[in-house]
């Protein structure tokens, strides 16, 4: 006969002291872990509605379309169609005739009464658009003493009216526009003369001055980022690669191997704006570079962006198990053989998450920027590479930077539209890391 | 030890391939192998047993240079190779390690197809003047890996997807392949099963027909099933060497019988 024994006193079934404490504890590590993460997404989710919410309406923009008489006695005196001559009629007479037009419009409409001028009727249509007639017509002199359907960028005030950032209350107070005015374009929006599209000038537009928020566009500072991002990469890349391959695989274990490897991670952590300093001194002042170029800009990116490729690909090729290399080496495989046979292609992954992540960094990095003057009011598109490499340009966080500190008001929608792209083209890098990631990535 | 087959064991050769002597290994300050002389015969099975940390593995890892990986290890004495000094200035580990083959404790293929696994080592010494040549060479390194029958209809699978035994011979097939004249083996059954253990002892058996086998293992039965010498270590020290049959039956040194009895290891 076999008989059950009895425990004394400390049954399973009742949860010591011991581990009831455990318990407690662990349950409270698990709420402060979700605490941590529901404040990062919260602090996500309001990046992204802040920014989306006031910067995509940049990416929409009030256009008004006329019909515009070109008129050849006033655009070419001379009457030989040289553009050369016709340059001398400055914009200013361009936005006489844009005047013209729109009042000739308004007033076979019957839109115009005693409440609205010319003038203010004029003031509908931005500083800008006269420009944009003037070149239109020196680039096709042909169009003179035809009538074209121009279609012009709103002012502002206009378009800041119909993204609801301008009311009627505010009109009042505002010598830049009247409460008539606002009446004029609703008018004209319902007649179909004034409409709200897609703004491609935001993305591919030149930078505009600060009485033009409606002109302002991203084109240069799109173009001056491109550049630089193609200097990291050509430079950055090979060279953090080669010097990670050295000091990892071959370089001797000593006190100035040592020395370098602490250099490098100190150098990961200087404050970005330390790397400006340096390129204004070294390349700017000391190698004669000129200043707000893709160039300089390019080379001071890349000296801050090498520490952070270094240390990923050190780390990449750390991680391939020593049993490949060990396999590689015992079968009669070079040092050399082994490292870009087997080392290289495994740790490829790696090496690619990090100079991406690097080249990401870079291109949303301001403050070195500042110093090497990028900072400058450009309004010129950058040549075609190599020569635009050194004609100034802009660059995406800086032209944010600009946005930002500028007075009126448009400027706030810009500024976060240009976050927006930002965002986007750090979004497809990151997309783009994962994917070449999954694409190289080999199990063992 | 049923499964001892020593009365069926017979050394064909008598001519030495390695011959080391006065082998001084230091790791740091520590001192791995002490006056270790060995000579390692042609067409045999060599077994070096002894207990964990005796220095056998490291002894073996000096036959081809492995120990060169590491920096703070320092080889003194002389190891022949067909009377060649392989720690001779002149000599490049790269060149040795063509001649004498390894195979690693944990199977460790390439991540590549099986073909390529096998292919690498003729392509990187140039063995093979077209593609015939290297298909005939993985063909005939898997079958003398006792690999080809398992594999033949996916030679594009990855290595790594084989079985444990398998990726095993897998990584001898290609040791094979550069046709070395001597084939070192460190523990290579140790992450193995007994049937895939079984058949790598067999294969060394038959490998022992073409080239000079070092094997380094932690079991007693294995050198006794595998080896026609060997060589027991003890703290660093070679305590004893001789044919297998004489040190499992009748050890000369009271170590050697206290280790084979289980009383020190």
């Amino acid at each position: 006969m076999t008989m059950h024994a009895t425990n004394m006193g400390n049954s399973l079934y009742k949860t010591d002291p011991l581990t009831k404490r455990l318990n407690a504890a662990e349950a409270r590590f698990r709420i402060y872990g979700m605490a941590a993460v529901a404040f990062g997404v919260l602090a996500l989710v309001g990046l992204l509605t802040s920014a989306l919410g006031t910067g995509v309406s940049a990416f929409r923009q009030t256009f008004v379309e006329i019909p515009v008489m070109l008129d050849a006695a006033v655009l070419d005196k001379s009457g030989n169609r040289n553009p050369e001559e016709m340059a001398k009629i400055t914009t200013i007479g361009y936005a006489k005739v844009l005047e013209t037009a729109m009042v000739a419009e308004l007033t076979e409409r019957g839109l115009l009464n005693d409440r609205v001028s010319a003038k203010d009727a004029g003031g509908l249509i931005s500083k800008e658009a006269p420009a944009q007639l003037r070149n239109m017509v020196l680039a096709n002199p042909e169009l003179l003493g035809t009538t074209v359907e121009f279609r012009a960028l709103a002012n502002g005030r206009v378009d800041g009216f119909f993204k609801g950032r301008v009311t009627m209350e505010s009109a009042a107070l505002d010598s830049n526009i009247s409460p008539a005015q606002l009446e004029l374009a609703q008018k004209m929006r319902e007649l179909g003369l004034l409409s709200v599209s897609f703004n491609w000038g935001f993305i591919t537009g030149p930078d505009a001055s600060e009485l033009r928020p409606e002109a302002a566009g991203l084109g240069v500072a799109i173009l001056g980022s491109l550049y630089m991002m193609i200097f990291v990469l050509v430079l950055a890349l090979p060279l953090g690669v080669a010097a990670s391959i050295y000091l990892e695989e071959f370089a001797p274990q000593n006190r100035f191997t040592d020395l370098i490897e602490v250099n490098i991670s100190n150098l990961a952590a200087v404050p970005s704006i330390v790397f400006g300093i340096l390129g204004l001194a070294v390349f700017i002042n000391f190698g004669g570079l000129p200043q707000s170029s893709p160039l300089v800009g390019g080379l001071v990116l890349t000296l801050m962006t090498l520490p952070t490729i270094i240390i990923a690909t050190r780390a990449a090729l750390k991680a391939v198990p020593p049993s490949i290399k060990d396999a590689a080496l015992g079968i009669g495989a070079s040092k050399t053989q082994t490292v870009f046979h087997h080392v290289l292609p495994l740790a490829m992954p790696g090496i690619l998450t990090g100079a991406i992540i690097g080249l990401a960094q870079a291109l949303g990095e301001t403050a070195p920027l500042l110093l090497i003057g990028m900072v400058a009011f450009v309004r010129d598109y950058p040549a075609a590479p190599p020569e635009g490499f050194l004609d100034p340009a802009a660059a995406l966080p800086v032209q944010v930077y600009n946005f930002t500190q500028r007075a009126d008001p448009a400027f706030i929608e810009r500024a976060s539209g240009a976050i927006i792209v930002l965002l986007v083209f750090l979004l497809a890098m990151n997309l783009l890391a994962i994917i070449l990631r999954r694409r190289f990535e080999r199990r063992w | 030890m049923n499964d001892m087959r020593l009365t069926e064991r017979t050394v064909d050769t008598t001519e030495i391939k390695i011959a080391a002597r006065k082998v001084q290994v230091y790791y740091g300050a520590t001192h791995a192998n002490k006056d270790v002389d060995v000579d390692i015969l042609d067409k045999t099975v060599t077994a070096f047993i002894g207990p964990s940390g005796c220095g056998k593995s490291t002894f073996l890892r000096c036959l081809n240079r492995m120990n060169d990986t590491i920096s703070v290890c320092r080889v003194e004495g002389e190891i022949l190779l067909d009377s060649e000094d392989i720690y001779d200035k002149k000599v490049d580990p790269v060149q040795l390690r063509a001649k004498v083959g390894m195979v690693f404790q944990k199977p460790n293929p390439f991540p590549k197809s099986i073909y390529d696994n096998v292919a690498y080592g003729p392509k990187i010494h140039g063995l093979t003047k077209n593609k015939a040549e290297l298909d005939e060479i993985v063909e005939s390194s898997l079958r003398k890996a006792a690999l080809w029958n398992e594999v033949k209809d996916r030679l594009d699978a990855p290595g790594t997807g084989l079985s444990g035994g398998q990726q095993q011979r897998l990584c001898i097939a290609r040791a094979v392949a550069t046709s070395p004249e001597v084939l070192l083996m460190d523990e290579p059954c140790s992450a193995l099963d007994p049937i895939a253990t079984a058949q790598v002892e067999e294969l060394i058996d038959e490998l022992r027909e073409n080239f000079s086998v070092v094997i380094v293992t932690h079991s007693m039965q294995q050198a006794a099933r595998v080896s026609q010498r060997t060589a027991f270590f003890h703290l660093g020290n070679l305590v004893e060497f001789g044919e297998t049959g004489q040190i499992f039956t009748n050890p000369s040194d009271p170590r050697t019988e206290s280790y084979i009895t289980g009383r020190i290891g």
